[in-house]
């Protein structure tokens, strides 16, 4: 991830001649993480790359009310999660399904995108009956090995309740792949 | 855990097993730029759209649509008002009939108690008689009650 200086971006939002070249420049530095946090929700690169667009859209349109009381990374997690959940929420609707908890057999093995073996394509399958918030979770540390304390800054959420949506997450998956064996 | 699940949940983590091509990332912020010029340019044209030449202009907010509102409720007030007006004054000589002739009556008996004494005596009528008399009012005269 490219290193910028979130201050310097916040002034040059301000002055209208300067506000589209900082975005791109934000756009430049956020987009390839905010795609794999996409991802780990949506699990589809087709639905990410739609996501992670309007993420930016919305972003665009709500720089003005910006004001740098959160990271940039964290006001952006928190507008591509929304966007996640909302086109989650599309999907099932569109399917008419109205159970909150069903979860959509995933077929990892036809996805052009997937590069992993049968054990991983488990793994995954595992993942995907996690509900949204513990399937981030789970992924950042998991996958991503991020620290407690960063992911905490990312989502908002404590610490502590981090901790305890990991280790459930990690006994559901364990559950299933006793289930599958 | 199984030693299977071992194998597939490693403590130390994993592999994400999904792949980008560099191709995708290094186009991307170009592709979000032009969509965002994409978005901001729609926005704009709904927001300056103008009307085509000749086309008639419909505002839901027109004052003057407004103020015809605002007569035409005036008006029905008015008119509801002056219906319940007439149709109470209509009650009203009827409601005053039911109470003048009580009110003669009572002045009729309280003005000649010496008479009223010795008609009482006379027809043996006790006060019970008289207050079934007086409260019999209208539908019953002084010849229905001797």
């Amino acid at each position: 991830m490219r290193k910028i200086d979130e201050q310097d971006i916040l002034q040059r939002f301000q002055r209208p001649e300067t506000k589209r070249a900082a975005f791109e420049e934000m756009v430049g530095a956020y987009s390839r993480q905010l795609y794999w946090q996409i991802h780990h929700l949506l699990q589809n690169h087709d639905d990410t790359d739609d996501v992670l667009q309007n993420t930016f859209i919305k972003a665009w349109r709500g720089i003005d009310g910006f004001k740098g009381d959160a990271a940039l990374s964290t006001w952006l997690y928190r507008i591509a999660y929304n966007e996640s959940i909302t086109w989650l929420k599309q999907r099932r609707q569109m399917a008419s399904i109205d159970d909150e908890d069903f979860v959509e057999q995933a077929n990892f093995a036809a996805d052009d995108y997937f590069d992993g073996d049968e054990t991983e394509e488990l793994l995954m399958q595992a993942v995907s009956t996690l509900p949204a918030k513990q399937r981030q979770v789970f992924c950042m540390k998991y996958f991503e090995d991020k620290k407690y304390e960063e992911i905490s800054s990312l989502v908002g959420t404590s610490v502590g309740a981090l901790k305890a949506s990991y280790h459930i997450a990690v006994e559901k998956i364990t559950n299933f792949l006793q289930l599958k064996e | 855990m199984s030693t299977k699940n071992n194998r597939i949940l490693n403590p130390e983590g994993g592999r994400y097993p999904f792949k980008v091509s560099d191709e995708y990332f290094d186009n991307l912020t170009a592709r979000i730029m032009a969509k965002v010029d994409e978005a901001e340019q729609a926005e704009g044209t709904n927001t300056n759209a103008s009307p085509e030449k000749g086309a008639k202009l419909i505002s839901i907010n027109d004052s003057s649509r407004n103020r015809n509102k605002r007569w035409l409720s005036i008006v029905s007030i008015a008119a509801t008002l002056a219906l319940v007006v007439t149709v109470a004054l209509k009650f009203i000589p009827w409601t005053g009939s039911t109470t003048q002739p009580t009110d003669e009556l009572v002045a009729e008996y309280t003005v000649d108690d010496d008479y009223n004494e010795a008609l009482m005596t006379y027809t043996m009528a006790d006060n019970m008689d008289v207050y079934c008399y007086l409260e019999s009012g209208d539908d019953m005269g002084a010849e229905d009650a001797y």
